[in-house]
């Protein structure tokens, strides 16, 4: 839903700045608002705005300094991690340790194995990074602290090789070059994985899509879902039942008071579609189930805090909160 | 248990700084089901230098996670030592190191 809205606001910044260039150009009466969005970016680029001037390959080069994980953006060089300890301790280890291990607060390096599952993990070098790119691109980009992109490229090879032989990555006898750099597994690199789960529960569309003025956006218990203007109605019809019946108002008063905590159980509120919880509170009669929700009970304030709503709003959502464990 | 050490000679004088990576488990700590989780800590951790033990520490459980120590003691530049630690379950890790 966020999403759209920056896109929104991407389109229009682009639609803003295209207009001179349109008017100017092409001579032609309709403006840029007439052109369907979807149109405008996939047009080519002009070639010049008439401001500013063509970087040059050396410009950017000065700005292009990443490092991906397969070793592209690394310039020629090498490092051994003995040159690296030498230069690490004169360098680094007033704040990082001489093994790594954090003087103070400052960040650990090394250690930390096995503890991502705990209730405080060590997040090193070692124990939690994918890949070792970002150990150069990072020294390369920011370190030392007090003079960052001070250090000769080789120096960033032989800290670099350094900090891997203090994960025990590499040996003590190992030199890091820039064509045995992609060699490197780091130990936690098979635990990143690609977030699988859907941005929204909608499916993507890719040809003969909806008109997307028609499309309006429906709060649902779980998700917010966009659907056609002309199927709103029947969809929160289905969402009813006989006993409840949800509208967008009482939707919304449950998404924006009440879900917080009834969603996941904060301070022992009872979730939404889990009897369990509500099997202690369903042994009341109803009207104390109104009254604990309408002036509040331990964790739970008055209204939910929500003071503005009527009194047969909350019991509205009660209404809907009882029906989502079938109790009437 | 795996021990780094890194030692400097300045004026005669050697800095050694040792860490040791090492649980040091108390025996009192309990893990999420409630059971003990067994003692494991370091006892002994030495220093040989030309045949003689100028460190010699016994610890307890009053120590740290992975402890760091650091020593001086008087030597040469390029000669060797050695440093020793056993833990109460017996296992035991050893280092010889040259004087930088």
């Amino acid at each position: 839903m966020n999403k759209n809205k920056y896109l929104a606001i991407i389109i229009s910044s682009l639609l803003f700045a295209c207009q001179p260039y349109e008017k100017a150009e092409k001579d032609s009466e309709s403006s840029a608002e007439s052109v369907p969005t979807g149109t405008l970016i996939q047009k080519d680029m002009p070639k010049s705005f008439q401001m500013g001037d063509h970087a040059a390959q050396e410009v950017i080069a000065g700005w292009d300094i990443d490092i991906r994980p397969d070793g592209m953006g690394l310039p020629p060089g090498s490092g051994s991690v003995e040159d690296g300890e030498e230069m690490y301790e004169e360098k680094c280890a007033s704040c990082h340790g001489s093994f790594g291990e954090g003087e103070g607060s400052w960040p650990k390096l090394a250690g930390g194995e096995g503890t991502l599952t705990d209730a405080r993990p060590t997040k090193s070098v070692g124990s939690y990074w994918p890949y070792a790119s970002t150990l150069w691109d990072y020294i390369h980009r920011a370190m030392p602290f007090p003079a960052p992109q001070s250090l000769e490229d080789d120096e960033v090879y032989a800290i670099t090789a350094y900090v891997l032989y203090l994960n025990e990555i590499v040996e003590d006898d190992f030199v890091l070059t820039k064509e045995n750099f992609a060699t490197i597994k780091m130990p936690n690199q098979d635990s990143f994985y690609v977030d699988d789960r859907p941005d929204t529960s909608n499916t993507r569309c890719m040809e003969n899509c909806r008109d997307a003025t028609t499309i309006t956006e429906v709060l649902g218990p779980e998700y917010t879902v966009h659907i056609l203007e002309a199927e709103a109605e029947a969809k929160l019809k289905a969402l009813s039942s006989n006993e409840v019946k949800i509208d967008e108002t009482m939707l919304a008063n449950y998404n924006g008071a009440c879900k917080v905590c009834h969603s996941v159980g904060i301070a022992g509120a009872p979730k939404y579609g889990v009897s369990e919880d509500w099997t202690s509170r369903l042994a009341q009669s109803k009207d104390t189930i109104y009254n604990n929700a309408l002036s509040g009970l331990n964790g739970m304030p008055a209204k939910g805090g929500r003071s503005d709503l009527s009194d047969d709003a909350v019991k509205a959502v009660v209404d809907y909160m009882l029906n989502s464990v079938n109790a009437k | 248990m795996k021990i780094r050490v890194k030692a400097k000679e300045k004026n005669g004088i050697v800095a050694a700084k040792l860490l040791i990576k090492h649980p040091m488990e108390t025996g009192r700590r309990k893990d999420k089901d409630g059971n003990l989780i067994p003692s494991k800590h370091l006892t002994t951790v030495t220093l040989d230098y030309k045949g003689e033990t100028v460190f010699d520490a016994h610890m307890g459980t009053g120590v740290s996670k992975d402890p760091y120590i650091s020593i001086s003691f008087t030597g040469v530049k390029g000669e060797s030592f050695e440093v020793n630690a056993a833990d109460n379950t017996g296992e035991t890790a050893k280092k010889t190191v040259k004087i930088k």
